[in-house]
């Protein structure tokens, strides 16, 4: 018996290499589980963009999981800051969508940008960016890593593709999710304030 | 070639001494060298070529076994556990369970009806990531002997014969195919294949179209400047990737991994 227990444990250590190449944690999981025991919040949707794990910096440098957006509806959009074409009129809607709402209404809401442009889009770049576009509270301006970006981009149903001068060519979207993080509605409306968009995002918010 | 060799009796020994606890499974990784390559839809109106940095590749699509491993070791990626946002609702209908393909998906094949996120989530446990679409070009245009075959009509008359014959029939086994010049196997005549950027591939060149739905969403091959423009296998699968979402799941829809290479 000893030795058949002696065989078994060093099997187990041969194996374990190949398990350690498995993820940290699984995309599903909550990323704070561990650090809170206490009431454990209920598990998110099956559609929820939560899921993805995905990791945000603000343009103030403060490091955010995606998922602590979760508790408030979310309109959330990709750009990056030295798109000259359409980024100033996809900022002008959502400045538009935030303006249609009452005071009380802006403070249950986050407006969220996550810049394409991982690479050079980094918090200092994105703070200047949010400073000349007057985007205070309840903005959120951030910065992803590539894989990342990706994933948030696929999980938005936003096509893009960098180009050889470092521009992107992207569709503009702008996405409603609710507290938990699922897609409500979207819209590409970008010229005039999209009515149908914004009664969502009221109702939403009610 | 001859450095693979002990590479892969190294492998094959790790593999027994590993296998009460973890199957074998994984495709055989080659590398592929840096390069210059004219993919056949160019990046930019006034730049013809990519840059390909040297990378590695598995030689052949994975498999219902190596698939069938990873959700064993991460259940939250098997059929009924999947998150809606990852993966629709064909994601493997054809396997008998959860957990195990069954006589409808052969150990050899490749595994198909899986989801771009279920793809990048495998290629991540493994160490990879999902191949680039330009890097996946740039394999799929060598043949058994050059680099780039695709200015031979013959290469081509072949790729073609293969799509042709393949589309009626069930998924041959992984491997059947020969070896291209790097090593890569299966590329063209075996199943479509996710790349990392697939949403990006049909979206145009100028960015000043970018925000016009109309023109972003219906831009289709003739509004892109194809250096190539009878290549027809490349620019079907570039159409019908960019047909996709990131959770879709189709019949002849599988994957293989990359993996960065210190140079």
């Amino acid at each position: 018996m000893k030795a058949v227990a002696a065989l078994l444990t060093g099997l187990a250590v041969l194996a374990a290499p190949s398990r350690a190449a498995a993820p940290a944690a699984p995309p599903a999981a909550d990323p704070h589980a561990a650090h809170h025991a206490a009431p454990a919040p209920a598990p998110l949707p099956g559609g929820s963009l939560y899921q993805l794990g995905a990791r945000l910096e603000a343009s103030d440098g403060t490091r955010l999981e995606l998922a602590a957006l979760r508790g408030r509806p979310v309109v959330v959009t990709m750009f990056y800051s030295t798109c000259t074409s359409v980024c100033p009129m996809l900022t002008l809607a959502m400045q538009r969508a935030l303006a249609a709402l009452d005071p009380g209404e802006q403070a249950a809401v986050r407006f969220v940008m996550v810049s394409l442009d991982a690479e050079r889009d980094d918090p200092a770049r994105l703070a200047e960016f949010a400073q000349s576009h007057h985007l205070g509270a309840p903005f959120l301006v951030a910065h992803a890593g590539a894989a990342d970006v990706r994933a948030i981009a696929a999980a938005l149903g936003i096509r893009y593709r960098q180009l050889p001068d470092g521009s992107f060519s992207h569709a503009s979207v702008l996405t409603l999710l609710d507290r938990d993080g699922v897609p409500l509605a979207r819209t590409q409306v970008l010229a005039a304030a999209d009515e149908a968009f914004i009664a969502k995002l009221r109702a939403t918010l009610r | 070639m001859r450095a693979a060799r002990p590479l892969a009796a190294l492998g094959a020994l790790l593999a027994l001494l590993g296998s009460p606890a973890a199957p074998a499974t994984g495709a055989e990784r080659v590398t592929l060298p840096a390069g210059e390559f004219t993919p056949v839809v160019a990046p930019g109106p006034e730049q013809k070529t990519v840059a390909i940095g040297a990378f590695a590749l598995d030689a052949t699509p994975v498999t219902n076994a190596d698939y069938r491993a990873f959700v064993v070791r991460h259940p939250e990626w098997q059929r009924g556990r999947v998150a809606a946002l990852f993966a629709d609702s064909q994601y493997l209908a054809h396997w008998r369970r959860p957990a195990d393909p069954g006589p409808a998906a052969a150990d050899a094949q490749p595994v198909t009806r899986v989801s771009w996120f279920a793809a990048r989530a495998y290629c991540q446990a493994a160490g990879g990531r999902l191949p680039r679409w330009y890097e996946w070009e740039y394999a799929a245009a060598a043949d058994e002997t050059r680099r780039d075959a695709r200015a031979d009509p013959a290469y081509r008359e072949r790729i073609l014969a293969w799509y042709a014959e393949n589309s009626a029939r069930a998924l041959p086994p992984v491997g059947k195919t020969p070896r291209n010049v790097y090593g890569v196997m299966d590329l063209h005549a075996v199943i479509w294949e996710w790349v990392e950027d697939f949403g990006g591939l049909m979206v145009s060149g100028d960015s000043r179209n970018q925000g016009d739905p109309d023109k972003l969403q219906f831009c289709g091959a003739g509004a892109l400047s194809a250096e190539i423009r009878d290549d027809y296998p490349i620019l079907m699968r570039m159409a019908l990737l960019s047909s996709l979402e990131a959770s879709f799941t189709t019949a002849n829809l599988g994957f293989r991994c990359a993996y960065e290479v210190t140079p």
